[in-house]
């Protein structure tokens, strides 16, 4: 029996001692889509809605990635009061969805208020189906006033399906997150778990960030903290690529590194 | 949910892959008159816009909506202002990026 703290090290340490059951380390193989804790938050395209392989609005997923909470972009076509529920409905250019908002609460009234007719705005919500048609519970409407989110919104809605099909394998499982805060929405579990199906695309991500025209402009190389860093790879992963050096320095520094100048 | 009639994001040069369909574009406006509205394209061509003009003045930057009478005229059915600051450059980008290989998520 133990008391007080349970230190795992220890527990170990003195053999006889059954490790499934002092870990609380999540089974890889369990289904993350089922667990109703996980949340995404995904940028879409009302086409992308329109073509989700799912029953029921609970467990849609595209790309390999669940949907729970969705943002769009578009402008108000149509809306109806039926107060407390105000119907917007949202055209991006790719489609049109019914979007519900509920207002209860002053604060919510004054959100719905601030929409009018033909005015662009930017949808936070959860899908729901019913009777075989979609629409959005929305949580959350607000004007669009810098018109280049209407650009961003798009370009992410690219980036996020190539991440999600291309640099993900399309797999369920999720790697960690780039550095950059921005993505950190586009996935909720915070998993510890970082794979690559296939090795040698770890050299081609290495080899590409090393190509880039600033590090080749530059004769002094990168630091091995700043390839981990950007690329968000571990360092132990960093160190045991075998990239051969005809690959990692330029030509001209090659040349001279054999010809024993600078 | 209807996707029935989406609007293409284009610039200039894109338009005459969807002459008599239902497009969308930024211009800069360069001249309004009578005859409609003549503007720039994000890839740098001269666009006309005819149909009935909004009620309000437009800004330098202009949404169209509408469909694609030539590959350089537009009969408008929407018009949004979108300032006098606007990325042409990244909405050019994502014009060329949304008829290119990731066409799926629009059309």
């Amino acid at each position: 029996m133990y008391s007080g703290e349970f230190d795992g090290a220890a527990a170990f340490s003195g053999g006889g001692f059954m490790p499934s059951q002092a870990t609380t380390v999540p089974d890889p193989s369990s289904s993350f889509s089922k667990n109703r804790n996980v949340r995404t938050l995904l940028p879409m395209t009302v086409k992308q809605l329109s073509e989700l392989s799912s029953n029921d609005e609970s467990s849609a997923s595209i790309d390999g990635a669940d949907v729970n909470t969705i943002t769009v972009v578009g402008i108000v076509c149509d809306m109806q009061d039926k107060e407390p529920q105000f119907i917007f409905l949202i055209d991006d250019g790719t489609g049109r969805i019914e979007c519900s908002r509920w207002a209860h609460e002053q604060m919510e009234f004054n959100e719905v208020n601030q929409i009018s007719k033909g005015m662009y705005v930017r949808v936070y919500g959860h899908l729901k189906a019913f009777q075989d048609k979609r629409s959005l519970n929305a949580y959350s409407l607000r004007p669009i006033i810098d018109f280049n989110e209407i650009t961003s919104h798009f370009v992410e809605c690219i980036y996020v399906q190539l991440y999600n099909t291309r640099l993900r394998g399309g797999s369920s499982n999720q790697p960690q997150m780039t550095n950059s805060n921005h993505l950190k929405e586009y996935n909720a579990i915070s998993s510890n778990h970082y794979s690559f199906d296939e090795g040698k695309s770890i050299d081609q991500m290495v080899l590409n960030f090393l190509r880039r025209p600033e590090f080749l402009a530059n004769n002094n190389g990168v630091h091995r903290n700043v390839i981990s860093q950007q690329l968000n790879l571990p360092m132990d992963k960093l160190m045991s690529l075998s990239l051969s050096l005809s690959h990692v320095f330029s030509p001209i520094k090659l040349s001279a590194m054999q010809n024993g100048t600078s | 949910m209807d996707t029935s009639n989406p609007a293409v994001f284009v610039n200039g040069g894109l338009m005459r892959m969807y002459v008599g369909r239902r497009i969308r574009t930024v211009i800069q406006v360069i001249q309004s008159d009578g005859g409609g509205v003549t503007g720039k394209s994000t890839d740098g061509h001269q666009l006309v816009v005819k149909g009935p003009q909004p009620g309000f003045p437009l800004t330098t930057f202009v949404e169209v909506i509408g469909i694609a009478d030539t590959d350089r005229s537009i009969r408008a059915e929407i018009w949004n202002n979108f300032g006098n600051t606007f990325d042409t450059q990244s909405y050019n980008q994502l014009c060329q990026l949304a008829n290119g290989e990731f066409k799926h998520l629009f059309i």
